[in-house]
């Protein structure tokens, strides 16, 4: 390809901030979170359970979302880290969703206040009597567990400010230290982030079925958060390009990278859940296979087998081309399968807990979707506000505005 | 002429704003190529190489004549013992199999991930995986007892249409180890093939011109040629990405397949993947440190690329202790006794000494690796590669016997003890590893001239201030 040197210049000739339309954003998730979590209540009280459908799938969507919003913060130090010059023109906008954690935390409240209606570990007495829970109640008791979170979530804000606020303090003065000192940060961010996501997807998901364990477990999600997230930031950045933002920054070399980062870890994610099956499967203990077999009978096979097609194989063969990766509407599309896929995966992991007997699709799961999406979008809208929408004096912004894709 | 220094340039110090130097000391193409050939065309080796080759070669024949006993006694020459019917053989095996992940890692992973730095090592990886995959091979292949049919390992037709248990993760292994030393061979030879060809350019004798020019393959770097060369190794770092992950999963499943506690936990894929890496990336600095010293390479191979190796170490350590401490998480969170008691007694047991040797080889160790100074200094790097490769031999150990000799009845609770034939078929291993590395540098170009030429700063015409004086070959100074 012919190449011509592009210099920092060519960031004058686009808009680099959101130009107040964060405002519009903020006031169309609010809508949506207003409607969207009142018609869930309602619906919610409609299932007549006692509001445990409501529950379960606030707590489908409430790790959908946190799935987003954790893979931000992976990335972020992950590029510190490594050095990254390919991604520092899209890295603000990773930023940006790193920092809807606390939001996150605000929506971690209502079920924390609900564990009951979701978590059979709330009954002391069902844990102490039995042989293989008893010795982990307290473990597993609603207090402790709701320290875990509070901790989880201080220690997550506190990693996504700190890497937003070094970066935004760069776009003032343009001093290099800030990206020494998040690039010395990057390392121990990773190692406490590896550690909290795992610890909190077996407390959110894998104790549905306190029961159940799986060192996998930690992974497995990790696989999820990944893929689902290089497909949130392939829809942000192009949300932005289309409507007038960072033109002929982010280019389709950066796109192509979105694209081999979804397509690997769309294997990768095939690769941790046939280990983890395989192994259950093969060694046939008890108390593990349990939780496989709820997912294989009364209709359960069927989403196991739309997750084996449509989260590995379709889009495994589908991203697998040079030209797919190269083609943004082509690119968008498979985005939104995979952020689909990713709902159903987590569905697939929480669900059957609901209801054994049977797939429970209901429209609630939608609406809170829309609802609690509605503040992911409002805490989205504040944090971009009017600031700039790329690391504009990031040391290598120039060598990532030249990217190419060999 | 570029300018051979044997001391060391310090290219570590950084700077956001620029990239490291990868290759230094002011070279150009032609000093690349005569250096690095230059060591395969001196008339006679050095004398120490004389000297290595004849140890490693005598352990290789050791280890040889010990096969040969095993074969014509039966493996009741090792110390295998009822409950601990794997001992040595498998920890071995997959010490070797782990050795080899880093060649695949670096010229598959790392040229997909874009990382340049790897030009100056891939070379030498892969070479390493191959001679690692070779001594891997050995050691199921004479675990089976009766040798003579090891050929019934694989599917193939024959007249007592007997086949082999397909649900075997053995089998599997057969497979998996197969393809990968196939698909590492291949893209060993494949990148080899442009230098080869410059071998057989500059051969003065006709054996060296015939012998080079005939794996070289006619290459006589046409565009065509190139082209078709990019586009085959772009392929093939495709192909054997997966492979990276799927061969010491298949080792891996191995253990974690079976209901043994402590070896049947859902981790295991990629929890033996990291280590593999862990291990073979210890290995490779291991080897190239004496190797850039003796053979003046410190241009080639800078401290730069030692540290970023070290940089890999350290996380790639930090994940395998991740893995540690996820399982003893869940042998706790579980609750199933068999399991907490196999982990107990892993730390507190008869085997203690065993495992806490693991521990402080994996995963402390490499946490110097945080100071720069012990990261860029050659000589701590040397020492704690060398503990890190202790440490995964030992991790294999413990995995296989500790949870063998305590099965889940205790009247057949037992001691395992390696023979002096365990030891010796081991440590005779070492010794055909290294011969085989010793014959590649001897032989074959250890850096891929071709690729790192394609990160030296003459290939970036558009930077003129990071041209040197002259052109690409120094012959001619503006």
């Amino acid at each position: 390809m012919a190449h011509q040197h592009r210099d920092a210049s060519i960031l004058e000739r686009t808009r680099l901030t959101l130009d107040g339309a964060h405002k519009r954003i903020v006031v169309v998730g609010a809508v949506l979170a207003v409607a969207g979590l009142g018609a869930s209540w309602v619906l919610g009280q409609g299932e007549g359970d006692g509001m445990r459908h409501f529950w379960f799938a606030y707590l489908l969507n409430f790790m959908f979302l946190l799935s987003l919003s954790l893979g931000a913060l992976w990335f972020v130090p992950l590029q510190h880290l490594t050095r990254s010059e390919w991604s520092v023109v899209i890295r603000r906008i990773a930023e940006i969703v790193s920092g809807t954690i606390p939001a996150l935390g605000l929506l971690s409240i209502p079920l924390l206040l609900n564990l009951d209606h979701v978590y059979p570990w709330t009954d002391a007495a069902h844990m102490e009597h039995s042989p293989l829970l008893a010795h982990k109640a307290v473990f597993l008791s609603p207090k402790w567990f709701i320290v875990r979170v509070a901790v989880y979530f201080t220690i997550w804000t506190a990693l996504a400010t700190l890497f937003r606020r070094w970066s935004l303090k760069q776009d003032e003065s343009g001093d290099v230290a800030y990206t020494l000192r998040s690039e010395k940060l990057a390392g121990a961010a990773l190692i406490i982030y590896g550690l909290t996501q795992t610890l909190a997807g077996m407390d959110f998901m894998m104790s549905l079925d306190p029961v159940w364990f799986s060192t996998m477990f930690g992974v497995y999600w990790f696989a999820g958060i990944v893929v689902s997230f290089f497909s949130l930031m392939l829809l942000l950045t192009l949300g932005l390009q289309r409507s007038g933002r960072l033109e002929g920054l982010v280019t389709k070399e950066h796109y192509n990278d979105y694209g081999r980062a979804m397509f690997a870890f769309v294997f990768f994610w095939a690769y941790i859940a046939f280990s983890q099956w395989m192994l259950i499967w093969y060694a046939n203990i008890p108390e593990e296979t349990m939780w496989f077999l709820k997912r294989q009978e009364n209709g359960w096979s069927t989403v196991g087998y739309i997750l084996i097609f449509c989260h590995w194989l379709i889009p495994f063969a589908g991203l697998m081309s040079r030209f797919t990766k190269r083609r943004v509407p082509l690119m968008a599309f498979w985005a939104v399968w995979i952020l689909v896929m990713h709902w159903i995966d987590l569905f697939w992991l929480i669900m059957p807990e609901l209801s054994p007997g049977g797939v429970p699709l209901r429209p609630v799961d939608v609406t809170l979707l829309i609802g609690m999406s509605g503040v992911f979008i409002v805490a989205l809208g504040l944090l971009a506000g009017n600031r700039l929408l790329i690391a504009r004096r990031d040391p290598r912004l120039v060598d990532s505005l030249n990217f190419e894709n060999y | 002429m570029g300018i051979l220094l044997t001391k060391e340039i310090d290219n570590t110090v950084h700077d956001p704003t620029r990239p490291h130097e990868l290759i230094t000391g002011g070279q150009t193409f032609t000093s690349v190529t005569d250096h690095i050939c230059g060591i395969v065309e001196r008339p006679g080796a050095p004398k120490a190489w004389w000297i290595s080759i004849g140890i490693t070669a005598s352990l290789a024949a050791v280890m040889f004549a010990m096969i040969a006993y095993l074969i014509f006694t039966g493996v009741g020459v090792w110390g295998l013992n009822n409950p601990v019917g794997w001992g040595w053989a498998i920890v071995n095996f997959v010490f070797w199999v782990g050795i080899g992940h880093a060649g695949t890692l670096i010229s598959a992973i790392l040229f997909l991930l874009r990382q340049k730095w790897r030009t100056s090592i891939n070379r030498f990886a892969e070479a390493m995986t191959i001679f690692a995959v070779i001594c891997a091979g050995i050691f199921p292949g004479i675990h089976v007892g009766r040798v003579w049919v090891v050929w019934w390992l694989f599917p193939l037709p024959n007249y007592q249409a007997m086949w082999p248990n397909f649900r075997s993760p053995l089998l599997w292994d057969v497979f998996a180890v197969g393809t990968y030393a196939t698909v590492s061979l291949l893209f060993w030879y494949t990148g080899m093939v442009p230098d080869l060809a410059t071998l057989r350019d500059r051969a003065t004798s006709k054996v060296r011109k015939i012998a080079y020019g005939f794996f070289a393959l006619g290459w006589r770097g046409s565009n065509r040629h190139w082209h078709r060369y990019e586009k085959a190794y772009l392929l093939l770092a495709g192909l054997a990405t997966p492979l990276v992950l799927s061969v010491h999963s298949v080792v891996s499943f191995d253990f974690a397949t079976a209901q043994v506690p402590g070896w049947h936990t859902t981790i295991f894929p990629p929890y033996f993947v990291a280590g593999a890496i862990f291990s073979g990336f210890a290995m490779v600095m291991t080897c190239l440190i004496p190797a850039r010293r003796v053979f003046n390479l410190q241009n080639f191979i800078t401290l730069y690329h030692l540290e970023t190796m070290a940089k890999i170490i350290l996380a790639t350590g930090t994940m395998v202790g991740y893995a540690y401490a996820t399982e003893f998480f869940i042998a706790w969170y579980g609750g199933n006794p068999a399991e907490q008691f196999a982990f107990v007694n892993r730390a507190f047991g008869p085997y203690a000494w065993a495992y806490w040797t693991m521990v402080s080889c994996n995963v402390i160790s490499p946490q110097f690796f945080w100071f720069k100074k012990i990261r860029t200094n050659p000589w701590s790097l040397l020492v704690i590669t060398i503990f890190v490769n202790i440490g995964m031999w030992f991790e294999r150990f413990v995995i296989t016997v500790t949870s063998l000799s305590r099965d889940f009845l205790p009247s057949s609770w037992g001691y395992y003890q390696p023979t002096i034939v365990d030891i010796l078929t081991f440590v005779g291993s070492f010794g055909l590893f290294f011969t085989l590395v010793l014959l590649f540098v001897r032989f074959l170009p250890m850096i891929a001239m071709a690729e790192v030429k394609t990160v030296m700063p003459q290939q970036h015409w558009e930077n003129k201030t990071a041209r040197p004086v002259g052109d690409y070959h120094g012959t001619n100074p503006e």
